[in-house]
């Protein structure tokens, strides 16, 4: 016992020393604000689609007109970029500038303390700050306080089809949900899958697809309520009706066989190898359909929402989305190091970021014309589209991780056969105990 | 003052190791011991909530559900793995092409990634284009297609084959080993007494590789409740919780509902339930006459 009681003293006594000198050199870091400095970035930047490269473009570029500014950048996938974001904001060890998500994940890290308002820097640049698509900055706002602004624009959900399928076997482009039912009885018949759908991980069912069925059904209002629990429960009928219009949905075989067990990918290739009529994916599967899908099914690919439900209270002319992701800025930042920080902000988000954005054939959260001789003609397409569709909340972008994590299981019980009113009163129990009601 | 002087160079020498491991196992463990008592985001100020957590986890029935899949692997482990291992290692213990070949075949998942591992078998299971589905059509035996990995009932059955395809080379390896090692004289000794086939197994062979058995069943029951990579990657414990072992139950309610407090909780939990496991195994080993 005795000598366990030293070994632990020593690990102790090592530990502290060890924190020690991390705290000294960050002391010695911030205190060198002469004319160089050093900016580490962490972004999700990457792949090689046409995004991807031109934001990586964009920083080079920065570096290359910046030489007494050093970035230090690191991309990681998106999933582990969020993980690591998290393990050090429980560190308090952010990085000086990171890719961030609007709404949840800008909310908890105001509430750490980690973030530094952008108010000043955007009020310097008016022409600028005025020229977002209206509440774009709204998922980045917390009490008049701006933090970050979107570089994008990420509507969660669209129906890609084929519309070589549709002539085949003469259905129409489903309007309405009548129309859509008919539509899957049809392809059913003729062993083609209506909707692919790869659902293993768990959030796609969630995001593409029922964010914004829920949102037909329910209405935007409803939702936003039942989200701060302030008159109105997700146990509601509403809530459960949405629910039973997906669990439906399954139940007419809209999906293929085992769609739980394959991945966002494998849903894709099975759409790329034309063995389904739609596919209902976000704004982002535009890039890699029109790099890696087969001529024949990308040139007989359109974009449409989802169609009306009868009797729901949203709008039928809008589809789920979030603004894309911002940088957010390290509240420790200072002096040269926070005007260098500002500087690449507006080099990213700024408007000649914007173009270079929508350029790359992604959606962007500001006003720019798309010159259409140099997009793809589906970009051209899903650009148009854009023009007369809203935008409605995100489920997983305003419910709480914890609440998310118990809908998406849900979303999978359901389809497997579970029930509407058990899984709604487990969404709204997991939703009232994040927020403390 | 001799062996004074050796046992101070004896910890002199084992300082460091003991430094690092405490370091990097004992502290963390405390650490993670501690935040189980709290309800905290990860991010942010944290509230002291006492054994909240550890009641909710009990009241949980998804830690249940976590609990006995985590138990299916340990007993489809013990009872596959090893017995499999031993079987391939007695039949496969000549030394000529045809053996070394399926030798090499049966370790070589060992090398492969389990990212690797876990894709060859979601393409087997895969329900449109999966060989499994596609084979059992070619026998003609369409009712016995089902939808592999994404069936909560039998999701946590098929990936039982890849766990133990992945491993079975390990324990082939250490029982080949374990039966190279029995004096070629004993061998002499029972075929003279006139032992041979199934008898020679029972008297000679097994007995004299037990313990190496042993250690292989310790292995086994520990790695299997530390099981998370090929389940992780094959269905993120979907669908709907079906799959979940402890530790996807741990790493999603941390990092995916962002619950650190509520994820340390079950981390001990994980820690309580190993040692228990270990402690008791260790216990009945112990027990018996030695021969």
């Amino acid at each position: 016992m005795k000598k366990f009681t030293k070994a632990a003293l020593a690990a102790a006594v090592s530990v502290f020393m060890l924190v020690g000198c991390s705290n000294q050199e960050a002391a010695n870091n911030e205190g060198s604000t002469g004319e160089k400095v050093t900016l580490t970035v962490w972004h999700n930047w990457t792949g090689q689609d046409a995004k991807s490269v031109t934001m990586r473009k964009l920083l080079a570029d920065f570096q290359t007109a910046h030489p007494e500014v050093t970035l230090e950048d690191e991309g990681l996938p998106t999933d582990g970029l969020k993980t690591r974001l998290r393990t050090v904001a429980a560190a308090d060890e952010m990085p000086d500038l990171f890719v961030m998500w609007p709404d949840a994940m800008t909310k908890e890290f105001q509430k750490g303390d980690l973030l530094q308002p952008i108010n000043e820097f955007l009020d310097s640049k008016p022409e600028w700050r005025d020229n977002f698509i209206p509440n774009a900055l709204d998922g980045y706002t917390i009490d008049d306080n701006i933090y970050s602004v979107p570089m994008n624009l990420a509507p969660t959900s669209f129906i890609f089809y084929n519309k070589l399928l549709f002539d085949q076997y003469k259905v129409a482009i489903p309007k309405t949900w009548d129309e859509l039912m008919t539509a899957i009885d049809t392809f059913n018949k003729n062993d083609i899958i209506p909707i692919a759908l790869g659902n293993k991980t768990n959030w796609v069912a969630q995001s593409t697809i029922f964010s914004t069925l829920a949102d037909r059904v329910t209405g935007s209002d409803w939702f936003l309520k039942a989200v701060n629990q302030d008159g109105a429960k997700f146990t509601d009928p509403e809530f459960v009706k949405a629910l039973t219009v997906l669990q439906d949905l399954g139940k007419a075989k809209a999906f293929q066989d085992g769609f739980n067990g394959i991945d966002e990918t494998q849903m894709m290739q099975l759409y790329f190898q034309g063995k389904s009529a739609m596919v209902i994916d976000g704004g982002w599967a535009l890039a890699n359909l029109v790099s890696n899908a087969p001529k024949e099914v990308l040139d007989n690919t359109h974009i449409t929402i989802i169609p009306s439900i009868t009797g729901g209270k949203g709008d039928a002319g809008s589809t789920a989305g979030v603004v894309g992701t911002g940088l957010g800025i390290s509240k420790k930042l200072t002096g040269a190091k926070k005007d260098a920080a500002m500087e690449l902000l507006y080099a990213l988000s700024g408007p000649d970021g914007q173009q270079a954005t929508l350029d790359s054939s992604t959606l962007i959260s500001y006003n720019l014309e798309l010159d259409p001789s140099k997009a793809n003609p589906l970009f051209v397409e899903l650009h148009e589209l854009m023009k007369n569709v809203k935008i409605s909340p995100v489920y997983d972008a305003k419910l709480s991780s914890a609440a998310v994590e118990v809908t998406n299981n849900g979303l999978q019980e359901l389809l497997m056969g579970g029930k509407p009113e058990d899984i709604a009163k487990k969404i709204q129990d997991a939703q009232a105990k994040a927020l403390g009601k | 003052m001799n062996t004074l002087r050796s046992r101070r160079f004896i910890i002199m020498g084992l300082l460091p190791a003991m430094l690092i491991y405490a370091l990097f196992v004992f502290v963390p463990v405390i650490w993670s011991a501690y935040y189980g008592f709290f309800n905290w985001s990860g991010i942010g100020a944290s509230s002291f909530i006492g054994l909240d957590n550890y009641v909710e986890i009990v009241h949980d029935p998804i830690f249940w559900r976590a609990l006995k899949n985590n138990f299916i692997f340990v007993g489809a482990a013990v009872l596959g793995q090893v017995p499999l291992a031993l079987i391939l290692a007695i039949l496969l213990s000549k030394n000529n092409f045809l053996q070394r070949f399926l030798r090499s075949a049966i370790f070589l998942p060992m090398v492969l990634s389990t990212v690797v591992i876990g894709m060859i078998w979601q393409y087997i299971y895969h329900p449109q284009i999966g060989i499994l589905n596609f084979f059992l059509d070619t026998l003609g035996l369409e009712s016995w297609k089902l939808q592999w990995l994404s069936d909560g009932k039998i999701a946590i059955f098929a990936l039982i084959p890849p766990l133990i395809w992945s491993f079975v080379g390990l324990y082939l390896i250490i029982f080949m080993s374990a039966l190279q090692n029995i004096p070629g004289e004993i061998h002499d000794a029972a075929q003279l007494d006139g032992a041979t086939g199934l008898r020679k197994l029972a008297s000679i062979s097994l007995p004299m590789i037990w313990g190496t058995v042993q250690v292989a069943l310790v292995l086994c029951i520990s790695g299997s409740l530390k099981s998370f990579d090929l389940v992780y990657i094959m269905t993120k414990g979907g669908p709907a919780h079906a799959t979940e072992l402890l530790a996807t139950y741990m790493y999603n309610s941390t990092f995916t509902s962002y619950r650190y407090g509520f994820g340390s909780a079950i981390s001990t939990t994980i820690v309580l339930i190993s040692l228990i496991l270990i402690g008791s195994s260790q216990w009945i080993t112990s027990r018996k006459p030695k021969q």
